[in-house]
């Protein structure tokens, strides 16, 4: 048994050890594994970025940094990127970081066996002219590689190797799995999945430390009223994320305090595009029709949805992409107006002046009040005549769901892992291929998105790229191809005196929180 | 009527105040739930009458938005939390009474098989018996619950929750049936009029319903009453594990578990009322449950 | 007797096997366990090598075959979320539901039949009936709600006791015991109560009862006569004579401390098996939830073994008639 618990046998000991800086945070969600190439995942690349670093990292602000890599630039040609190596780094056990470790995380990460292979899509090879210098050689001119890197976490060859750590597993157990050895700003020092993982400062980091901590420790909670209660009641100093009731209660609690912001996840419906028949199978599919798919958007009342379901937390969205992600489309940002009138003469015109029933597949432990913000949809809905069946599920019954095509209508969240436009446009509206539009379940399908998307990959000049995702924006706004909805807020809540730095990637970064006492 | 009033279970009743006050209680929720589209100001279950605007209203306030005032407060949706108990308390019921029924139905078939045939027919039940005594309720809900899941069409899988969920509860239920009617039967049929009947040609059948039935019938209701509130309280337990009644048409547990969402944000109004209606409920059935077995029990009197 | 043994041992292993069976089928309505543990760029052919990979495509008799024949070798695979053996999973986790389960399980007996003694003596006066209306009060509110009305009394409003989790554990080996920290025991207490407190109001019940009952048999009367104190009369000869019924329905009552564990669990944030079952559940971790139900089921099915031939001993009569029931 791996876990230590010499300072609880001896209570003594362990309350002096209190009165350093001590953290103690808890999210719903456990990281499922150390492994930083085996689960792509918010919990494990949050968790993970503590302990591991890549050679590019995110401020506070999400822009790009300096890390592993000191300096980074495009080769001739737009053949790849050439990323020059901080010298001296070492791991936690001691082994220094080269080139060869970049090398083999890049072979680890995007080996079949991994979760995280898609990043290297575009990659051609990879080779080290030096220790400390990488060229990565891509199959087309790629502006956004760099972005789409950072949080691919470089492990050691020789760590790897001697554990037999060398590919990630999902179905079994590696040395990764429970372990971590990373050149980031904590160790690992204590794992125990589903209960606890402990992390202590690296004394001998690259940077100088910004936070204070002597340690911290992350609980999983998985109840939000419990994670609540546990803030409040001063057992935890931090937890993410609060309910969206909860909000206004710990805004008003004296002792704690709530930290807002906003993720960049935009939660949107979607219809069945692609399927001659309604589910139920009563009659042609109207959702073919974009007159139809107008009415919806325009009978979905967001501001009030905003108003109370999100409690004012949620700003309204009107693309996949919200404002502040690169690509964002600033020409086509207004969503279309509240009309129910109007919605109501749409469907007329489309022939169902009476409209229709069909089925409504929600998840309802995915997206923050996931179930009541569709339940709010079923009855503006009935407003112009449309009877929608909700079905709510969990998440786990939910995508086979969808991929099945058991479904009229849906309630997506989509959130870019490379803070660019061009990931949704690649993942829910190019027509669906093997490996293009692989979360447009609706089966949309427009030509010109589809050539658009390759040019928009390689596009080197912004002015030219920008036109082109505006482009995009405005034809999946006539076509009505999703229904985007709001930007789901992020809510986190901490003890007074805990100093941190939200990020919209939802990610929690240690290095960066003070604690006062 | 008036001879129910004036037997022993009567007068004991009538001494009872704890008693009283019990029934009256279920009479009101039960009335209430039976005539909850009469008397409901709002149909909750129609989604075209919800007004979003008008959530979380407080009680006997004028909401800020749209001025409505509702006199138990609205939820996050906007439906008024009076009308949704009273729908609630009705999913709640059907859901209870009908997995009594069902547990009675199989328990007491089982348990005059069982003891009346005796032999390999006995041992075989009783072996299930014990598997599912032991085998928690809430396990085997959720087992049937997956598997029901799975296998209906999605346009009606908002009514099989319902269903599934009187089978589930019921399932875990009969064996206590069983065994008390498997006992009885077991002393009755060696009693002389039942070999008397058969001798006179009854069929083992007849003999059952006619002769040994009755005698069980007072356990049998003890039990039932008993059964009735563990039914009520099991499905708001399944909820809270997210199997049960879906949040369109909620059941009181399914409002007790949204409710819960609530405790710390201030909104007390949309856990406390429904909490307290199914505290009435199932103390009440409980209570009765509890004079009833004292009064049927002659040992005791 | 021994022949009776044998026969239960093996329809015992029969219940085994179809439970088993049951619970096997039910996983392929759980849900789809690939989503979880493939990120959102993964393509139709990932999601294709992992489930085949993981078996998921077999007939289902082969999955079914292929579990048991390693479970009886004691491996029951490994954990698609935690990618760990599912073994070494639960031994991790046992301690926590044991040591919950135990404590409960105390505080329903000492209370259970310190109320029940009491109101069976007391039968007819105030106190009596107070308690015995309460105590149907916390039977009439479903668990979960008692467990969030309790954090919410004493974890946020009166801040005495934690909201969540087991406190600071000792390690004992493979054993990690919450009984020798202060944080430990203070953290049993919330969940405790609300685990016992249906099993408690039970045993208060059955006490009473039976309790009276006995008080009105000749055997006491006779006591009474002989001029035995009130005191001796009740726990020494009374007491004694309830103890049968409620030790089996305690023994019962096992299976139902463990199950409603879940809700316990997942309320407090206990780090048991309950709670890795209901985690198991969200993540469809089908090797976790295999091995917890075969678990619960061989305790269940071995308590009513246990149970059975216990009563058997007591009473060789019971012998040509093994199901009897209480």
């Amino acid at each position: 048994m791996k876990p230590h618990h010499i300072a609880a046998a001896f209570p003594l000991l362990f309350a002096t050890a209190a009165q350093s800086a001590e953290f103690t945070w808890a999210s719903t969600t456990d990281p499922q594994t150390m492994d930083p190439h085996a689960v792509n995942s918010t919990p494990v690349l949050g968790f993970l970025n503590n302990v591991y670093e890549g050679l590019v990292r995110r401020g506070k602000d999400m822009g790009l940094e300096p890390s592993l890599a000191s300096r980074w630039e495009p080769m001739d040609g737009g053949a790849g990127w050439r990323f020059h190596l901080r010298e001296g780094v070492r791991f936690h056990d001691g082994a220094e970081f080269t080139a060869e470790d970049v090398l083999f995380s890049w072979r680890r990460a995007s080996s079949t066996d991994s979760d995280t292979a898609s990043w290297f899509a575009p990659v051609a090879d990879m080779r080290a002219p030096d220790p400390y210098t990488v060229e990565i050689l891509t199959t087309a001119p790629n502006p956004i590689f760099p972005d789409s890197i950072a949080n691919w976490m470089i492990m050691d060859s020789g760590w790897a190797a001697a554990n037999g750590a060398e590919t990630p597993a999902k179905d079994g157990e590696t040395f990764a799995t429970l372990n971590a050895n990373g050149t980031g700003p904590f160790r690992l020092t204590e794992r125990q999945p589903g209960l606890r993982s402990v992390l202590e400062p690296n004394t001998d980091w690259w940077e100088q430390a910004d936070h204070n901590l002597t340690r911290a420790t992350f609980t999983p909670i998985q109840n939000p009223a419990t994670a609540v209660a546990a803030l409040l009641s001063g057992d935890i100093d931090m937890i993410n994320p609060v309910p969206i009731q909860d909000a206004a209660r710990l805004e008003q609690s004296p002792g704690v305090r709530l930290i807002r912001g906003t993720e960049t996840r935009v939660i949107m419906l979607g219809f069945d595009q692609s399927s001659e028949q309604l589910l139920s199978g009563d009659g042609a599919n109207p959702f073919r029709d974009v007159r139809v798919r107008r009415a919806v958007a325009m009978a979905v009342n967001v501001s009030a949805i905003l108003q109370t379901i999100m409690r004012g937390s949620a700003e309204p969205a009107a693309q996949l992409v919200p404002d502040g992600i690169r690509g964002h489309s600033a020409l086509y940002a207004a969503r279309p107006p509240f009309d129910p009138a109007a919605a109501r003469a749409l469907l007329g015109e489309a022939g169902y002046p009476d409209g229709f029933a069909f089925d409504l597949k929600c998840p309802n432990d995915r997206y923050l009040n996931d179930a009541s913000v569709c339940q709010a949809v079923v009855s503006m809905l009935a407003q112009i005549g449309l009877t929608a069946t909700l079905d709510a599920m969990p998440v786990r019954n939910y995508w086979p769901e969808l991929r099945a095509d058991n479904f009229d209508m849906y309630l997506l969240g989509w959130s870019p892992g490379t803070f660019d436009a061009e990931h949704p446009l690649r993942f829910l509206a190019h027509t669906p291929t093997d490996t293009l539009g692989t979360w447009n379940f609706g089966g949309y399908s427009n030509a010109r998105i589809d050539a658009l998307l390759p040019q928009i990959q390689s596009e080197i000049d912004e002015t030219t790229r920008q036109a082109m995702l505006d482009e995009t924006a405005k034809i999946l706004q006539d076509e009505v191809a999703y229904v985007p909805l709001y930007v789901q807020p992020l809510l986190w809540g901490a003890r007074d005196g805990v100093e941190l730095t939200q990020r919209p990637d939802d990610f929690f970064m240690l290095r960066w929180v003070r604690v006062d006492d | 009527m008036r001879r129910a009033w004036d037997s022993d279970l009567g007068w004991s009743f009538r001494h009872a105040p704890v008693a009283v006050v019990s029934l009256v209680v279920v009479t009101i929720l039960v009335l209430a739930a039976v005539l909850a589209p009469l008397i409901a100001p709002h149909d909750p279950f129609d989604p075209a009458t919800l007004n979003l605007m008008n959530g979380f209203s407080k009680p006997m306030e004028p909401n800020a938005f749209t001025g409505e005032v509702f006199w138990l407060g609205t939820d996050d949706q906007g439906r008024d939390v009076f009308s949704t108990i009273l729908f609630g308390l009705r999913i709640s019921l059907f859901v209870g009474f009908m997995a009594v029924a069902f547990a009675m139905l199989l328990g007491i078939t089982l348990g005059l098989l069982a003891g009346y045939l005796g032999g390999w027919v006995d041992t075989i039940i009783m072996r299930v018996a014990d598997v599912q005594l032991t085998f928690p309720a809430i396990l085997v809900a959720m087992l049937i619950f997956g598997i029901a899941k799975g296998i209906t069409p999605p346009e009606y899988r908002n009514e099989m929750a319902i269903w599934v969920l009187i089978f589930a509860i019921g399932l875990s239920d009969w064996v206590q049936f069983a065994r008390v009617v498997r006992g009885a039967t077991m002393v009755e049929k060696n009693r002389d009029y039942v070999a008397a009947a058969r001798l006179i040609g009854r069929t083992p059948g007849a003999i059952m319903m006619r002769h040994i039935l009755p005698n069980v019938l007072s356990p049998v209701l003890v039990i039932a009453t008993i059964s009735l509130a563990l039914a009520i309280i099991a499905e708001a337990t399944l909820s809270f594990l997210g199997i049960g009644a879906p949040p369109t048409q909620p059941s009181l547990g399914t409002l007790i578990r949204i409710g819960q969402g609530f405790l710390f944000s201030g909104e007390w109004w949309i856990l406390l009322f429904p909490a307290v209606t199914l505290l009435a409920l199932a103390l009440s059935v409980n209570l009765l449950g509890d004079w009833l077995r004292d009064a049927l029990n002659p040992r005791l009197r | 007797m021994l022949a009776y043994i044998l026969r239960r041992v093996f329809q015992s292993a029969l219940v085994l096997l179809v439970v088993g069976l049951v619970a096997f089928s039910m996983f392929r309505f759980v849900g789809d366990p690939v989503d979880n543990m493939l990120g959102q760029e993964r393509t139709q052919a990932d999601i294709e090598r992992l489930r085949d990979t993981l078996g998921l495509d077999d007939p289902f008799p082969v999955q079914y075959w292929n579990f048991l024949g390693n479970a009886v070798q004691g491996n029951f695979g490994v954990s698609y979320r935690q990618g760990r053996p599912v073994s070494e999973i639960l031994i991790e986790r046992a301690p926590a539901t044991l040591e919950l389960a135990a404590v409960s399980g105390v505080l329903a007996l000492t209370f259970g039949i310190g109320l029940g003694v009491f109101t069976a003596i007391r039968r007819d006066g105030f106190a009596a009936n107070a308690i015995m209306t309460l105590s149907l009060v916390g039977v009439s509110l479903p668990t979960f709600l008692i467990g969030i009305l309790l954090i919410y009394l004493f974890s946020v409003e009166l801040g005495w006791l934690p909201s969540f989790g087991r406190g600071e554990v000792v390690q004992f080996g493979g054993w990690s015991t919450g009984f020798l920290t202060e944080s430990g025991l203070k953290a049993l207490i919330l969940p405790s109560i609300t685990l016992g407190l249906y099993q408690m109001t039970l045993i208060m019940r059955l006490v009473r009862s039976e309790m009276l009952e006995v008080l009105r048999t000749d055997y006491i009367r006779f006591a009474r006569a002989r001029g035995l104190s009130e005191r001796a009369v009740n726990f020494r000869h009374a007491l004694k004579n309830t103890m049968v019924p409620v030790i089996t329905v305690t023994g019962l009552q096992l299976g139902s401390i463990i199950a409603f564990a879940i809700i316990t669990e997942t309320v407090f944030q206990w780090p048991g098996v309950g709670l890795l079952f209901i985690n198991a559940i969200q993540f469809v971790d089908i090797p976790v939830m295999a091995a917890y139900l075969m678990l619960i089921s061989v305790m269940f099915v071995g308590i009513n073994l246990i149970v059975d031939l216990l009563y058997v001993m007591i009473d060789p009569r019971l012998r040509g008639d093994p199901a009897k029931g209480h």
